[in-house]
């Protein structure tokens, strides 16, 4: 017995040495330990009704609704149906003690109801939300939130009380309270607009008639980069400041500028810009606005994407002939090509956890779909199949899902996906065109 | 027993290399070789500039609210970095956990208000409404004197910016009409079909215009009357999915620049 403990004290000083080594050394990729294991299992978790005291008619119902969708792309809980397994009560309270019992011993861990209706019962426009956790573990009901405001507010209700769920349960935010810029198409131009990261309320927040594109998030969710055209006949890289919508030009160079992406502290911009001829990539250093060439070739280098901890970036480079992925420190120095499947690799994104970059990979039937590839080019894998031309994938904070623009059912519209491929869903259904999505920083 | 122990130990550890990693990763980057100068390379050359030479960092505009103009010259960024951030408890991103409900207790209120990021409403100004029919207006004004020219456009092949033996006379011709024309300013746009990516294809686009252009050099235009511009996949002259509308969209659309 003893024995065994020492033994397995003594693999554990390995595995911390290792890791210390790993961390200390400064020129290692950005690999990170995974936060979940790929055999994480999934908590059980049911949702009764959210009871309506007086409110609008469909105000219980859409709280149950955003919530079990919350829950279900958090990919930490499994949704139970509750009457699938016996347990007939829509609406409980704290006391119904027998009913958990029974939802408990059918497997359930976690179970989740509340109430909803006009603040305090008054009638005056403000709604509450009471939300409710019972956890079989502890067979207690371990705690409540109580959220107040206006109408406009209610699907923000039911994604923060999941987000509490998920941060409960695994210490992270969340992403029901995420936020996801693109482009769409309005009028005869495309302008950026911002939504929820499930696609409800979209929110212009340009209006300049003719094409912005490509932006990002800085690293606050303060500030939004993109590339804007500018008397139809030049672009500039300009950022936004969300809550005021004041705007600065960051680039206004020759030729070119596009791709921009703040790197992980908001020090630097990285885009790329053709003002010396071909496209490269440029580093903008945002407090001394000194820019710095990183690549020098004839080939056109664009789409740089940073490494979570800002030491490294992926970018697309066509200097081989076709377009491919590769890596380089953000210095510009030790360039390698990281993809070699495929005459079309472009468009790569480093994700936040650091073990993959996704891109657009062109498959043999000459499909654009989703890959991802870890960043020592070892593993490979094809996220997206079938027709469509898949576009700008970006990661979820969390790591766990992609959004990106496909035109699979005709338009061009906003999607996600998980990593492995499943749970394909489509998030935007009106206009005429939306692309070029980017999924903000957790909160 | 043993297994617990084990495993508790090694959710500690592994808890523990997530800090520091998570630490590793805030920390901002120090690079040496990023004191060069500004200057170098930065003013714009040819291409219809707007008022002011555009030198990186220098020509900043703060926009007036609701994405309007772009004139009023500042020399200022805001502040990217982190640590201007003001700090709403980083870890639960704002979350405050569950109040205890025991004893038929009620949870205390949360107050919601704009849902994390605040949102400037886009209020099409007046100086945004002009903006757009200047746009529309001078858009017209192209097209109108680019077809009283008869110039003629240039049309690629699948991922390729190679001007065939069909281009080479067609641009024969409109270098004929440009030189015919002192004082006249042309602009070639790139374009491409919509496969391939967003990105990619602004400079596939700009490779194309720039073959477009570096043709019309060599037939005697001077560069000075040529701009460049390119729209990738965006502004598309059709939207079909079939041959015959690719074809279409991979082109070099040479037009008269309106001054």
């Amino acid at each position: 017995m003893n024995r065994i403990i020492i033994g397995l004290m003594l693999a554990l000083c390995v595995v911390v040495g290792a890791g210390l080594l790993g961390i200390l050394d400064s020129r290692a990729t950005d690999v990170f330990l995974e936060a979940t294991r790929p055999d994480f299992q999934k908590i059980p978790i049911g949702v009764f009704g959210f009871q309506n005291g007086g409110g609008p008619e469909w105000l219980g119902g859409r709280i149950e609704e955003v919530l079990k969708a919350d829950l279900q792309r958090s990919l930490v809980f499994s949704l139970v149906d509750l009457p699938g397994i016996g347990v007939k009560a829509r609406e409980v309270s704290t006391a119904d003690k027998a009913i958990f019992k029974q939802a408990a011993e059918n497997g359930v861990s976690v179970l989740v109801w509340g109430k909803s209706g006009p603040r305090n019962g008054s009638a005056d426009s403000e709604l509450s939300m009471d939300g409710f956790v019972y956890d079989s573990g502890s067979d207690e009901v371990v705690g409540g939130k109580r959220y107040v405001g206006s109408t406009s507010v209610v699907r923000l209700m039911a994604h923060r009380f999941a987000d509490e769920l998920v941060f409960r349960y695994t210490g992270e935010p969340g992403i029901a309270r995420t936020k996801i810029v693109y482009v769409a198409e309005h009028g005869n131009a495309r302008e950026l607009f911002v939504m929820d990261y499930d696609g409800y309320e979209p929110k212009q927040i340009t209006a300049d008639g003719f094409l912005n594109l490509m932006p990002r998030w800085s690293p606050d969710r303060r500030f939004i980069v993109f590339t804007a055209y500018r008397s139809r006949n030049t672009q500039d890289i300009d950022i936004l400041e969300l809550a005021t919508g004041k705007r600065w030009t960051l680039v206004s160079m020759a030729g070119l500028n596009i791709t921009p992406a703040l790197s992980p502290d908001g020090n630097f911009l990285a885009f790329a810009s053709s003002q010396d001829g071909n496209s490269e990539i440029y580093k903008l250093d945002t407090r001394t606005k000194a820019s710095h060439r990183l690549t020098v070739n004839q080939g056109g280098d664009l789409s740089p994407t940073w490494s979570p901890t800002g030491r490294e970036m992926a970018f697309t480079s066509d200097r081989g002939g076709a377009p491919q992925v590769f890596i380089m420190s953000a210095d510009g120095s030790n360039v390698r090509r990281l993809t070699y499947e495929g005459d079309y690799n472009a468009a790569p994104a480093w994700s936040p956890r650091g073990n993959w970059v996704a891109y657009v990979c062109r498959t043999s039937q000459r499909l654009y779909k989703l890959c991802i590839v870890s960043p020592d080019g070892q593993k490979r894998v094809q996220v997206t199949t079938g027709p469509g031309i898949d576009d700008s994938p970006s990661w979820s904070p969390d790591g766990r899902h992609l959004t990106f623009s496909s035109t699979v059912d005709g338009k061009s519209h906003i999607y996600m996906v998980d990593t492995d491929g499943k749970n394909l869903e489509r998030i935007t259904f009106g206009g005429t065109h939306n692309s070029s999505p980017s999924w903000s920083p957790a909160l | 027993m043993t297994i617990r122990v084990a495993t508790m130990g090694l959710t500690v550890v592994v808890g523990m290399l997530l800090v520091i990693q998570g630490g590793c990763s805030k920390k901002s980057i120090q690079s040496g070789g990023d004191a060069q100068s500004s200057d170098r390379g930065m003013a714009k050359s040819g291409g219809p500039a707007p008022s002011a030479m555009g030198s990186m960092g220098s020509t900043g505009s703060t926009g007036s609210t609701g994405g309007g103009g772009f004139d009023a010259p500042s020399a200022t960024f805001p502040d990217l970095s982190l640590s201007s951030k003001p700090q709403d408890e980083p870890e639960s991103g704002g979350l405050r956990g569950f109040d205890s409900v025991s004893g038929g207790k009620a949870p205390s209120e949360e107050r919601l208000g704009g849902g994390g990021t605040m949102l400037a409403k886009v209020e099409p100004s007046e100086s945004t409404a002009r903006q757009i029919e200047d746009i529309r207006r001078e858009q017209a004004k192209e097209q109108a004197a680019s077809a009283e020219a008869g110039l003629r456009d240039v049309f690629f092949g699948y991922d390729s910016w190679t001007i065939t033996e069909e281009g080479r006379q067609s641009l024969t011709q409109d270098a004929q009409w440009i030189k015919g024309n002192a004082g006249s300013l042309v602009k070639i746009e790139g374009h491409c079909d919509e496969r391939g990516t967003l990105a990619y294809n602004l400079v596939l686009g700009e490779k194309r215009a720039k073959a477009v252009r570096n043709y019309l050099v060599e037939l005697g235009v001077g560069a000075n009357r040529l701009a460049v511009v390119s729209y990738g996949k965006e502004r598309p002259f059709c939207n079909e999915r079939n041959e015959s509308c690719y074809q279409q969209n991979r082109r070099g659309h040479v037009v008269v620049r309106s001054k």
